[in-house]
């Protein structure tokens, strides 16, 4: 739970400042992964695919009480680490308002199409979308509580003839909320 | 829900700014609305900061004064238009998700009396948060300098009654005195946090400044007001008050409120702090007693008229059973109070208010200027009537409390003993730094 007073103050704000714009929670959740396991998926196909995941990552928010989230987009980065083999990865997000909801198929709020992994910095992108992707609308409501739970999971495919390994190591993933209400 | 996300914050910058705008006194004269606010003659301030103008027969009030002025309340209207159904509205209906305590405050500080002609834009910039594992940063973009700087809050010094008699220019009476203050101060951090866009930083409490107090009673009163020099035409006017005050009862708290914030900035996920120091003297305890005066000077010459007042000088209650509590409130703790010193003796004070005004009269043409200062910072008026055959032109320029400049317009017809007067008068809201136009009406009656 956050500091009430922050989420009034700063909600309040939001109330006394926006009039008709919106206002946008730039989340760092890079911020809240870095330098643990969760930043980090590794993988291992022999063959076909395989699905993994990072561990559920509680992300904190303000609260933005019965306000309408019109609308959440992702962006990021990442790395590819001990790339062996040829192959592609596809990334699906899930969120929920507790931890065990990110296992859930319903969670899922995001899926980039699979793309061919290469030794170069990967872009979270999904077209027409050139460097962001955008949520899916179910996720929306869990960006007006407190607190989400986040869950990255990963589908590994193997095109080639030797094992499709290495770890994807993201380098920068922000969410960005925006919010609409028609206060005045 | 809403409500608990607005909050005390969304209420106290809301009433900070629009107070400001109400405590200058509702002004239902259409013909003072087109003047910049101006007072003229015996109307509106000048009978009620100085004390000389008791003493100015009506005569000497050349300025096209009526004796009465009927309020046409067409913003009651406009207001009644655009919420048909007030009582189910859920703008104003606390706990609706609809609920706006923006729309509700300004409504009640800001009486919609006057036709809004051009409504003040609301900003519509975005507003951007950073949050982090460690970090919390807002950017409210050109909204920022809506956040105030200075102290702001709502305050007011009334008579309400004053009921006496008087002989050869000496009144004897009981004047009712209120006098109420609220005034809030952000302090440095929460101030660079919302206007600079300074991060939150570890360790800091963010913190605003509350100073509230009301206190109200009753004072007998001899007052003196007469011409010691000159005519009927013109003339030195002298007036003076002496007021023994009774303190009915008083309520005053001073205190802080706010957030202290660890390290990390999201580690804690509550630490509100809040401390107050309340002295309060209920209506039945010893009365409170002080002495204070006012007194007025008018001096009119021909087309010249200049007075200056001054009010409530040295007027210092003294409590003699004050009771004094403090209290605290932490995440931890929670709320609590603990009892101080009881039948203990306090004092306040009631503000000096000032009035100083100027009127040139020459023809059909009046022309006036007047300064008034009721303790919250001095406001300007100036303005000026031409009067062709029924028909009437006016216009004038104020300075608020916040050193802004409004500006009034308008004018009228009079038809025998009955006139209508129209007036514009500019404005600035609580939430744009544009101006916004009102329209006021009313019928005059000479």
């Amino acid at each position: 739970m956050r500091a009430k007073w922050l989420r009034a103050a700063c909600l309040s704000v939001v109330v006394a400042a926006c009039g008709n714009g919106e206002a946008i929670f730039n989340i760092d959740v890079y911020s809240f992964i870095k330098g643990t396991a969760q930043d980090t998926i590794p993988y291992f196909v022999l063959s076909g695919s395989l699905d993994t995941s990072s561990a559920p990552q509680l992300i904190r928010l303000l609260g933005a009480g019965s306000s309408v989230v019109d609308s959440v987009l992702i962006a990021g980065t990442d790395t590819v680490q001990s790339q062996s083999g040829s192959g592609t990865i596809a990334f699906k997000l899930y969120l929920a308002a507790d931890s065990a909801g990110t296992r859930l198929p319903s969670a899922r709020a995001l899926s980039v199409p699979a793309g061919t992994v290469g030794s170069a910095a990967d872009t979270i992108s999904c077209p027409p979308r050139p460097a962001s992707c955008l949520l899916f609308s179910s996720a929306n409501p869990l960006f007006a509580k407190d607190s989400v739970w986040a869950r990255i999971a990963v589908t590994a495919s193997n095109t080639g003839a030797t094992p499709f390994a290495g770890k994807i190591v993201i380098t920068s993933l922000v969410l960005s909320v925006f919010i609409n209400d028609k206060i005045f | 829900m809403r409500t608990s996300v607005i909050g005390v914050w969304v209420l106290a910058l809301t009433v900070g700014w629009a107070a400001r705008l109400s405590c200058q006194g509702l002004v239902f004269d259409a013909r003072r609305i087109g003047m910049g606010g101006l007072t003229l003659g015996r109307s509106g301030n000048l009978v009620r900061y100085n004390a000389a103008y008791r003493a100015v027969p009506p005569g000497e009030d050349r300025r096209g004064q009526p004796k009465a002025t009927i309020p046409i309340p067409l913003g009651v209207i406009q207001f009644l238009h655009d919420h048909p159904n007030l009582g189910s509205d859920p703008e104003f209906k606390p706990g609706s998700p609809g609920f706006n305590p923006v729309l509700a405050v300004n409504t009640i500080l800001n009486l919609p009396l006057y036709y809004e002609i051009k409504k003040a834009p609301t900003p519509t910039n975005n507003v951007v948060f950073g949050i982090g594992k460690d970090s919390l940063r807002v950017n409210l973009g050109a909204s920022a300098q809506l956040v105030p700087e200075d102290q702001f809050g709502i305050s007011g010094s009334s008579r309400p009654l004053d009921p006496g008699f008087g002989i050869k220019g000496v009144r004897v009476s009981v004047m009712g005195w209120l006098h109420d203050d609220v005034e809030l101060q952000l302090d440095d951090n929460l101030l660079g946090f919302l206007a600079d866009s300074q991060s939150a930083r570890h360790d800091s409490t963010y913190r605003v400044f509350v100073h509230g107090i009301v206190q109200g009673g009753f004072a007998p009163t001899v007052a003196y007001a007469g011409r010691i020099v000159g005519d009927g035409s013109s003339g030195l006017y002298v007036g003076g008050a002496l007021h023994y005050y009774l303190g009915v009862a008083y309520f005053r708290t001073d205190g802080t409120g706010g957030d202290s914030i660890g390290n990390p900035i999201f580690a804690n996920p509550v630490n509100a702090t809040a401390q107050t120091i309340t002295q309060y003297s209920r209506a039945g305890n010893s009365f409170g007693h002080g002495v204070g005066g006012d007194v007025g000077v008018a001096w009119i010459s021909g087309p010249i008229e200049v007075g200056l007042g001054v009010n409530d000088i040295g007027a210092t209650i003294t409590w003699p059973d004050t009771r004094t509590d403090t209290a605290f409130y932490t995440n931890a703790t929670g709320g609590y109070s603990k009892p101080g010193p009881n039948h203990v003796q306090t004092t306040t004070k009631l503000p000096v208010s000032y009035i100083a005004n100027l009127g040139y009269t020459v023809g059909n043409t009046t022309l006036g200027m007047d300064v008034l200062n009721t303790g919250r910072g001095a406001t300007v008026h100036m303005g000026g009537e031409q009067r062709i055959s029924i028909w009437a032109l006016r216009g004038g320029v104020a300075r608020d409390e916040r050193k802004r400049v409004e500006f009034g317009w308008g004018g009228g017809v009079r038809l025998g003993p009955l006139g209508l007067d129209v007036g514009f008068w500019t404005h600035t809201n609580s939430l744009s730094n544009e101006r916004a136009v009102t329209m006021a009406t009313s019928v005059s009656i000479y």
